[in-house]
């Protein structure tokens, strides 16, 4: 068995593991009580939700986002870089197919990416309150995923890397239930319950709704 | 963060009082607090949200600081890498440094305004969080004990300033004479407990002891507009303390005597005074608190206000407020309740010169009076401190009068103005629009 073929083993298992992780949190976060509210709405749930998934999370909506815009964009290219990982991983056996402007183009998304990544990993040690809230786990997860997104970049550059990406990738994976990556998963409840509620109140999503700033 | 001392022996912590803490947190941690407490990725951009950091920008006062003290022991709990890798992942067990730090925290530094959670990138929801560890703390008998007073208080008497009926009946016959003798119309009424009215109103304890007045500008409103409306004295106490302390028994209870106020009065709504805290607690937690719907629904004096005026139920004329009017939005009000325009259309009617805040609506910060923090004297220090924010930004807008819907809020900007020489007049939006009433006999 090759190496490539080893390590493409391990990263499936890391898969497994990873996805076996997830759900156990997604059933013990299923299992709890959801705290249904009985008053009366002066807004619509359902254009909260909408909201809070789509223009709530707009660069300019947030006074946070206005105040912070280079942590905003760092999160953003830092995001959109372990999605195209992610996409690199699942096409890795047929990288040799893909045009070469998309190979380009996923090359430029994951460098931004893992720089992005790299940046935010050093920024929460140098900044006084990132540093404050920081637990151990908070940089080692920060700079996993972005030696994933980085090796997912080199990797299309030079696909002999190939198997230390399968490695990583495998690490990552089995590491997400254990980690704050696992922010991926809860981000789809808080969000959704964040605009629920305040689409319910009133506040966010509706004309008359968060407008005044 | 305050650093108050809490060294009193019911703050001490005992392996009974942490088993009644963490029975609290396992019941308390629902779906949606489950998120909150799992999703945060400290990126710290909550941090400028709070009242508490612009004024004194330090880590502690950074709201995921906060929620942090309670998400330790969460991950001591619920964490699997917290019971193993403690350390790794920040997890910590419940002990009496905690508690110290939850006292000042939760109590001491957080007035529940919500404003962090309107700015947090992946909607955490730090007010739930720093409120089930309110509740831990006040189930362990651990609450400051201003705050810890109200709520008995109000369990006791009926309202949280042990207002008798008979003073409370008075005031309002009081309130009801100088009305007539104001107006020169003998035909103006304060009624009390009348059957199937329309609306049902409630007071503020504060102002049948310290602003009878403000009762009046109501009761001045309500006989302009040519309305259906009473007291009741069974139950009239707009506040419900039970939202600061946590103790969702309590609020549950306050909530419920309201509503069989207006139920066996068989009224149509119940419109809450201008009280910020008392409106949410009742418009919105109420029912969750006891368990059921209401058969009524429930208003703020403020959207009572702005409808007469849309429905051209009063005769205002606005050069009787000649001043430059300026409005704070109380948090309760407009970020927890979505009254945004409605004080906004009142005042563009009842005064010549209104001019917002920056920010203002649902950006607006909290003055630092929310959270119950007036009720609790050790973090007074520290509460005025935090309402630096709120004074600049008044000051920024020239106002000569400030408005605002909300009895701590009011407290608190009368408390500011005088620490911060901003020689304002503080004042609720009841008494201006009674103030530009033209009385038509």
């Amino acid at each position: 068995m090759s190496l490539l073929s080893i390590t493409r083993l391990i990263a499936i298992a890391g898969l497994l593991l990873g996805v076996l992780g997830i759900a156990f949190r997604l059933n013990d976060i299923m299992n709890r009580p959801f705290r249904k509210d009985l008053s009366r709405g002066r807004g619509s749930r359902w254009r909260g939700v909408l909201n809070a998934f789509t223009l709530g999370m707009a660069p300019w909506e947030k006074e946070s986002g206005r105040l912070h815009w280079d942590t905003y964009i760092r999160g953003v290219l830092f995001h959109l870089g372990v999605f195209v990982t992610f996409a690199v991983l699942l096409a890795s056996p047929w990288l040799g197919m893909i045009p070469r402007w998309i190979v380009w183009l996923a090359v430029v998304i994951t460098a931004a990416g893992a720089l992005a990544g790299f940046i935010g990993a050093a920024m929460r040690r140098l900044d006084k309150n990132e540093r404050a809230l920081s637990v151990p786990d908070d940089y080692f997860s920060v700079a996993l995923t972005a030696l994933f997104v980085a090796l997912a970049c080199l990797t299309l550059l030079a696909p002999a890397v190939l198997p230390v990406f399968y490695l990583v990738s495998a690490i990552t994976l089995a590491y997400i239930p254990f980690s704050k990556i696992r922010h991926c998963v809860y981000f789809f409840y808080a969000k959704f319950f964040f605009g629920q509620g305040y689409g319910h109140r009133g506040v966010i999503g509706q004309a008359g709704g968060k407008s005044t700033h | 963060m305050s650093e108050a001392k809490f060294s009193d022996e019911r703050f001490q912590l005992t392996d009974e009082k942490a088993k009644v803490a963490l029975d609290v947190l396992r019941k308390h941690l629902n779906r949606q607090l489950a998120a909150s407490l799992e999703v945060c990725v400290r990126c710290g951009m909550c941090a400028e949200s709070c009242h508490y950091y612009v004024a004194d920008p330090k880590p502690e006062h950074i709201p995921a600081y906060r929620a942090e003290q309670l998400r330790k022991l969460y991950r001591q709990l619920f964490d699997p890498l917290g019971k193993v890798a403690r350390g790794w992942v920040g997890a910590a067990e419940l002990d009496q440094e905690m508690v110290e730090q939850l006292i000042n925290t939760a109590f001491g530094s957080c007035t529940l305004c919500g404003r962090c959670t309107l700015n947090c990138p992946v909607g955490v929801e730090t007010r739930q969080i720093i409120r089930t560890a309110r509740a831990m703390l006040t189930a362990m008998d651990m609450t400051p004990k201003g705050l810890k007073a109200t709520v008995e208080v109000h369990l006791e008497s009926g309202n949280n300033m042990g207002v008798s009926e008979e003073d409370y009946v008075d005031t309002l016959k009081w309130m009801e004479e100088e009305l007539q003798a104001e107006l020169d119309d003998p035909t103006v009424k304060i009624p009390i407990n009348k059957p199937h009215a329309r609306v049902v109103y409630t007071l503020n304890p504060r102002e049948v002891k310290y602003f009878p007045y403000l009762i009046q500008a109501a009761a001045k409103i309500f006989n302009a507009a040519g309305e259906d409306w009473t007291f009741a004295t069974e139950s009239w106490d707009a506040t419900n303390y039970g939202l600061f302390s946590g103790d969702d028994k309590a609020a549950a209870i306050i909530a419920k005597n309201l509503e069989n106020a207006v139920n066996h009065l068989g009224g149509a709504t119940l419109v809450m005074a201008e009280c910020g805290h008392g409106f949410r607690s009742q418009r919105w937690e109420g029912e969750n608190w006891v368990g059921h719907a209401y058969p009524f629904p429930i208003y703020s004096f403020v959207e009572l206000q702005a409808q007469y005026i849309r429905e051209g139920r009063l005769k205002l004329d606005p050069t009787r407020n000649p001043q430059r009017v300026t409005y704070h939005d109380p948090c309760n009000q407009v970020r927890q309740g979505g009254i945004i325009e409605e004080p906004r259309y009142v005042l563009h009617q009842v005064v010549q010169d209104f001019v917002e805040m920056t920010p203002h609506g649902v950006e607006n910060y909290c003055c630092g009076g929310g959270g119950g923090m007036l009720s609790m004297s050790e973090f007074a220090q520290d509460r005025i401190a935090a309402g630096k924010v709120k004074a600049d930004q008044i000051r920024a807008t020239g106002a000569e009068i400030v408005v605002t819907s909300c009895h701590n809020c009011l407290d608190q900007l009368m408390e500011i103005n005088k620490h911060y020489k901003l020689g304002v007049k503080v004042q609720n939006l009841s008494e201006l629009t009674a103030n530009a009433i033209v009385w038509q006999k």
